[in-house]
This record gives C-alpha cells, structure tokens and sequence, in this order.
C-alpha cells in the first residue's frame, strides 16, 4: 500500500494516535514531575522510615518492567476492587515508573551541590529553608536539566504500553496494530508512527539542550 | 596588647574536647581571644587546628567543655545558633563560593537574606567590598570564571558583607597556587591592620610572625605552646614546636 | 592539608548539620509520626487484600508445588535466552554504529548518527510490531524467539551505542596524542589504546544497560513466546489466582533487575569507574 493510499484511509487515525501520544506524554510528566519532588523530599528528610519508603519506591519501579506494572494495574487492580479507566491505567503505569527516574535524577542534581558550599552558606548564618531555596534547589534544578529531558522522553515512550489495552482513540503504537490488522500496511505503515516518535524526541531533544546550555552551572 | 589580660573576651573556649570515633581530635583545648586580637593557630597536619577553628561556629560539634562568644555560650541550633553565626565571618580552603551565582551576587545574598538589607544597599555594601579585596571587575563573572585567588579573594569579601566581630580563617591559602597566595594574604594583613578580631590556621609562618599577636602551637589535639610570634619563633619551649619548626625550615 | 574531619560525605547528610537537642526531640518525634503512618498505609495495602479475599489459601497454596516452580523456571529459562541473545546483538551493534559514528568518513558517520538516535527514540513495543506485524507482510517467516529478540537487540544497540561513545570520550585526549606521535596509525590506536579503556569505563554502565533488556523482553506474549510473563500468565488461567501471580513474578522481577544494579555498582567500585546512564 503506498503512502497516499495510507494516508488517505488512515492519516486521520495516525494524527489522532500522535496527540493522543503527545497528551498523555504531557499529563504523565507532569504528574511524575509532582510525585518526582515529593518521593525525593522524603529520600532526603531526616525521618529514616521516609527515607525507607521513598527509597524502596525507587527500587521498586525502576526495576519493575512496565507491561508486569501495566498488567497489574489493568488487572490484579480491579480483584483489589480498585477499577480505572483504560487510559488512566496507561498514565498512572508511566507515572509510577517514570517518577522514580525522576526521583533518581533529582537526588543526582543535589548530590552535585557541593557539601563545602552548603557549610559556607551555613556559617554566613543563612537559615536552613534559605540553604535549600538559595543554594540546594537552584543547583540541583539546574544540573538536572539533561537527565529530565531524557526522562521526558522515556515517559513518551512509556506511554507506547496504551498499545497493550484498548484505548479510544488509540495511541501511536496501538495503531499501528489497529492499521495492520485491517489492512496490510507494509513498512509505511511502521514508519509513520516512527517518526511521529523520533520527530518529537528530536525536538524534545533539541530543546533541553539550549535549556541545559543557559542554565548550566560551571564549576 | 596590655589590655588584653582585663578586657571581656570575643571568643573563649574552656576545656574542650572532641573524638572523631576513636580518635581524639581536640584535647582540653583552653583558649581565649580578646576583640582586635588576631590569633594565629598552626602546627602540623592532623594536630586539630582545622578542626578547632570549624568548631567555634559549630560547624564541628564538641564532645564537652564550653565554647563562649561574648561571654555567651554558644547556642546549639535554630535562629540563635544562625545569628551567631551571621556575626562570625569564615573563610574556607575550598573558598566555596556559590557556584551558580555571580560574584557580585555570592557577596549580596547573606546581607539581602539574613540581614534584610535593600538590594541597593546590599550592592553598594558588596561592591565597596570587592573594591577593596580587588575583584570589582569581575563583580558579573562566575567563580568558574576567575582565578583561586581571586575566589578566595571574593569569599572573604563575602564574609566582611556581613560586619562579622571576627574573622575565622580554615588554611585560607592551602589550596592556592604558589603565585596567588601573597594577594589574598596582602588581604588579611590589611584586615588585621585595620584591627579584625582574627583567628588564622594557616602553614605560612611569615605571615604569623609579622601579623600575629599570639601565635598558637598545636599537636595530637592539643594546644602545646603559646606566645608572641617573636619569642614562639625565635625561642621555642617544647621539643615538639622546635620539631616542628627545624621541620618547615628544611623546606 | 590538616583537614582530619570526615571529609566526603553525601548531600543527602550534609544537607544537615549535627542536631541540638530541641531538634533531636522534634526529629524523634516526626520519626515516629512517620513510622506510624508508612506502618498505616501498608496495612491499608494489606487490608485491600484481605477484605477481598486475595490471603484465602487456594491463591497461595500452589507456590507450594515444586511444578509451579519448575514451570516458572523454564519460563525464565526463555527470558534469559532472549536476554543473553539480545543483550550480546546490541553489544555488537552498538560497538558498530558508534565506530561509524567517530569515524572520519562524513556520510558513514552522520547514518549512524541518525540510526542510532533513531532507535534510542522509539517504543520497543512499536519495534516488536515492525517484527510481529510488519515483516511477515514481506513473506519472511521469523520464529516467535527471533520476533522477540531482535527488536529487544535493536532497542538496546542505540543506547548501547552512546554508552560506548561516553566511554570513548573518557579516554583522556593525550593517550590518543601519545600514541599517535609514537607513529601508530589512526586505526591501530583507536583499537589498541582508545576501545581497550573505553570497554573498562563502560563495562558497569553495560551491566546496568541489562536491565533494560529483561524489562523488554517481558513483552514476549506479544508474540507468544514462553517467558518468564507468559509461563505466569498460564499459572494464572491454571490455578485462576491472578493477583497472587501477578505479585510474585513483579516481585521476582523486582529482584532480578536489584541484582543486575548491585553488580553493576559492585562492578563500578571494584574498576573505580562511574555508572554512565
């Protein structure tokens, strides 16, 4: 099938799975974003079994394999009587896993703040909240920049999981099956969904970089 | 220094003593500074000198005894504890300086923050300041940017923002490169001369001897000697300080 | 230097100073406010599954049998076969495209910058596609194993290939220079100098990138090839015991891929080399 014949029965579909992809990219990095900050407030408290906690988060669901997460969520779930939406399923999937990366890169931001500058802001009498708003936070923020970049992107790809359940409309995966099994797509019908993918990536990409390149702290 | 035996002191310390697990670090240490006083402690590495000066912020806590500024025990945490802190300047190896911050602005933030002054003011404070140690150019720069000691430079003016009481300096030139420590020593003398209350570890014996009014003989944690830098230099009481001297004069 | 305190500490406790008493009594008592409440939602967590009945024996009592785990070990036996195989494809495909990629041919080395950021920016799953719905269309028949391998293998090579050229970039610029102006040749010094300490610096980031790998091949239902998932998947429909599956395979998984970072860190230390991620 040529690329005009695809398009034309089902460009509709393919730009409809890109937004959908886009959307759901969008709402789970910023739920991550949220869970990100509060899963490393407690990894840095000074109460240990929040420490505990927030760290065997992170063990867990970076180390958890997305479809055994996805399939628990969409299916032990429900026996537990906690019943989602399809969608919400895919999102609260990326979210879990997508935060504990998150979590990870922010304790790697605040780890290159060095302990020396936090002494000397201490002994010029600075009050604990003011160390971590004017000397911890803005550092880490700012050396966190490529790696959350990075996770954006993973969590765009995470979304791709939406291809495992049925989702209306479907998303850039699933339609890619959702076209095949219709029709016989060829090679095409892959590559558009590829570079739907690579595209945003690219961009993705390319903005973090001139993020990174103003923000970035030399030392 | 005839005064120096009835005045209050600024900073005093009485029997302190402080383990880093089994090591004992700090041994009965009993010193005290009177105001426009400038201390010089030195000896040699691993004899708690650092750690003596770290300790009188409480950036190194202390196992017992008292440490006394104005006559008031140190406080232990919170606002107090940051208060004190605000009027004692410090000076690091490492300099420390904020390294996403300007110059300009390493110097502004603990007057703006701690002390509540207008931005305008604290950039006036602060550019009067870097005048002064000879960094004003590079007030826009970033720490990257400049020299060591420069850095160094900036992180005292960092400290005098704050119109400390007295100044504490942790090996200020230690980690300078041989060309660059004279500039920031050139800064402390003029400190001193303009009567800073000072305590000094430092390995640059010049610079105890014509600066110091007390130099202070440190080893395995405890204070071994003490006296004017002329008589310590010139006459050593204890085998260790005449050691210790024989030993830097081989370099 | 007399600096005798103990000098390298993490953040994470620099962030602190050593406490005062009032704060020693307000940390103990935030400690056990928050023990209690870590304590609670578990047993929240725990009571969803008892009111729903997950505790009740005929869920648990097949683990029990040595035939459940004999079973479930034949499915890892699959997942690591695919894993191995994928893991050893990337390794030789990563060390390709990032050879092209710093080679001084231009057209050779902007295809495998593009082949390589290619890959790194797509789904795993949009790749078991290419290879379950896709390639058969062209009349090329593939066994389930290879349908799962191969995508696996191409998804990791574009990471693999950065994780290369990282370690390459680590080779300090004057060992090049050295050898160079010993009369070696550009080739000889890229395979004799530069690659040699480039695999040391990456050897724990490579472990690490393992991972990844066994966390795609959990997909092989997809394609119907028994794994580790798949095998459980049929435990599931044996014994009609979802929940309690679901959890331990998660949970061995979990385990599995705790062990693969350890080493990996493990790794690091004993080489002094850091993680590039």
């Amino acid at each position: 099938m040529g690329l005009t014949e695809l398009l034309s029965l089902y460009g509709q579909n393919y730009l409809q799975a890109l937004l959908t992809t886009w959307l759901m990219t969008i709402e789970s990095f910023a739920l991550v974003m949220i869970i990100a900050v509060g899963i490393t407030v407690m990894r840095v408290s000074p109460m240990r079994p929040l420490r505990v906690a927030g760290d065997l988060y992170v063990q867990v669901f970076r180390n958890i394999p997305g479809v055994a997460l996805l399939i628990i969520v969409v299916y032990a779930l429900p026996s537990l009587r906690v019943v989602l939406d399809y969608r919400v399923c895919v999102v609260v999937t990326t979210v879990l896993l997508g935060s504990a990366f998150g979590s990870e890169n922010f304790m790697s931001g605040i780890n290159t703040v060095s302990a020396g500058q936090i002494e000397a802001a201490r002994a010029l009498g600075l009050s604990f909240s003011k160390i971590l708003r004017r000397i911890v936070i803005p550092q880490a923020l700012r050396s966190c920049v490529l790696p959350m970049t990075n996770l954006l992107i993973a969590v765009m790809l995470t979304t791709a999981l939406g291809s495992q359940v049925p989702l209306n409309p479907t998303e850039l995966t699933g339609v890619v099956s959702y076209v095949n099994t219709r029709v016989t797509g060829g090679i095409l019908a892959f590559l558009i969904s590829a570079i739907g993918y690579a595209g945003t990536a690219l961009v993705i990409g390319a903005v973090g970089n001139r993020i990174d390149k103003k923000v970035r702290i030399y030392r | 220094m005839t005064d120096a035996t009835t005045q209050q002191p600024l900073i005093e310390l009485k029997h302190v003593d402080k383990h880093f697990g089994s090591l004992h670090v700090l041994r009965d240490i009993n010193l005290s500074i009177v105001p426009g006083e400038v201390v010089v402690v030195i000896g040699p590495s691993g004899s708690g000198k650092s750690t003596l000066c770290r300790a009188i912020n409480r950036l190194e806590t202390i196992d017992s005894g008292e440490i006394l500024i104005d006559g008031k025990p140190l406080p232990q945490e919170g606002r107090e504890l940051a208060a004190m802190r605000a009027e004692l300047g410090m000076v690091f190896q490492q300099f420390n300086l904020f390294s996403h911050m300007t110059v300009l602005e390493n110097v502004m933030l603990a007057p703006t923050d701690v002390l509540g002054l207008s931005r305008e003011e604290a950039r006036g404070r602060a550019m009067s300041l870097l005048e002064r140690v000879g960094v004003a150019e590079q007030a826009e720069k970033v720490p990257a940017q400049i020299s060591g000691g420069q850095q160094q430079r900036v992180a005292i003016a960092r400290a005098l923002a704050m119109h400390p009481r007295a100044m504490l300096f942790d090996e200020p030139t230690s980690a300078l490169d041989p060309e660059m420590i004279n500039e920031v020593l050139e800064v402390m003398i003029g400190l001193a001369r303009q009567g800073m209350t000072m305590v000094v570890v430092t390995h640059e014996m010049n610079f105890a001897r014509r600066v110091a009014d007390r130099v202070v003989f440190m080893a395995d944690g405890a204070i071994v000697e003490e006296g004017a830098p002329d008589a310590f230099f010139d006459h050593p009481q204890t085998q260790r300080a005449r050691d210790f001297l024989d030993s830097i004069k081989n370099h | 230097m007399s600096t005798s305190a103990p000098a390298s500490r993490s953040v994470r406790d620099a962030l602190y100073e050593a406490p005062g008493p009032r704060t020693r009594r307000r940390v103990r008592i935030a400690t056990a406010i928050s023990l209690i409440l870590v304590v609670a939602a578990l047993a929240a967590i725990g009571y969803r599954f008892y009111i729903t009945g997950q505790f009740a024996p005929r869920y648990w009592t097949f683990f029990a049998k040595a035939t459940t785990w004999k079973f479930l070990l034949q499915g890892f036996a699959g997942t690591v076969r695919v894993a191995l195989t994928a893991g050893a494809i990337a390794l030789a495909l990563g060390l390709l495209l990032m050879l092209g990629r710093i080679s001084h041919v231009k057209a050779l080395s902007t295809v495998c910058r593009i082949v390589t950021d290619f890959f790194r920016s797509l789904p795993s799953l949009l790749l078991i596609y290419f290879f379950f719905l896709i390639v058969p269309q062209y009349g090329i028949k593939m066994s389930s194993f290879w349908m799962l391998t191969l995508p696996v293998a191409l998804a990791a090579s574009g990471v693999l290939a950065e994780v290369f050229r990282a370690g390459v970039n680590a080779v300090p610029k004057g060992q090049v220079e050295a050898a160079l102006s010993l009369g070696m040749s550009p080739l000889r010094t890229t395979f004799k100098i530069v690659l040699p300490q480039a695999i040391r610096f990456v050897i724990p980031s490579l472990i690490s990138q393992l991972v990844v790998v066994v966390k795609d091949t959990t997909v092989a239902y997809v394609v119907s090839y028994p794994d580790l998932m798949q095998n459980a998947r049929v435990l599931i429909t044996n014994y009609d015991a979802l929940v309690s599956v679901y959890f331990t395979i998660a949970i061995i998984y979990i385990l599995i891929n705790y062990a693969i970072n350890q080493a990996s860190i493990y790794v690091s230390h004993r080489l002094g080399v850091k993680i590039i991620r």
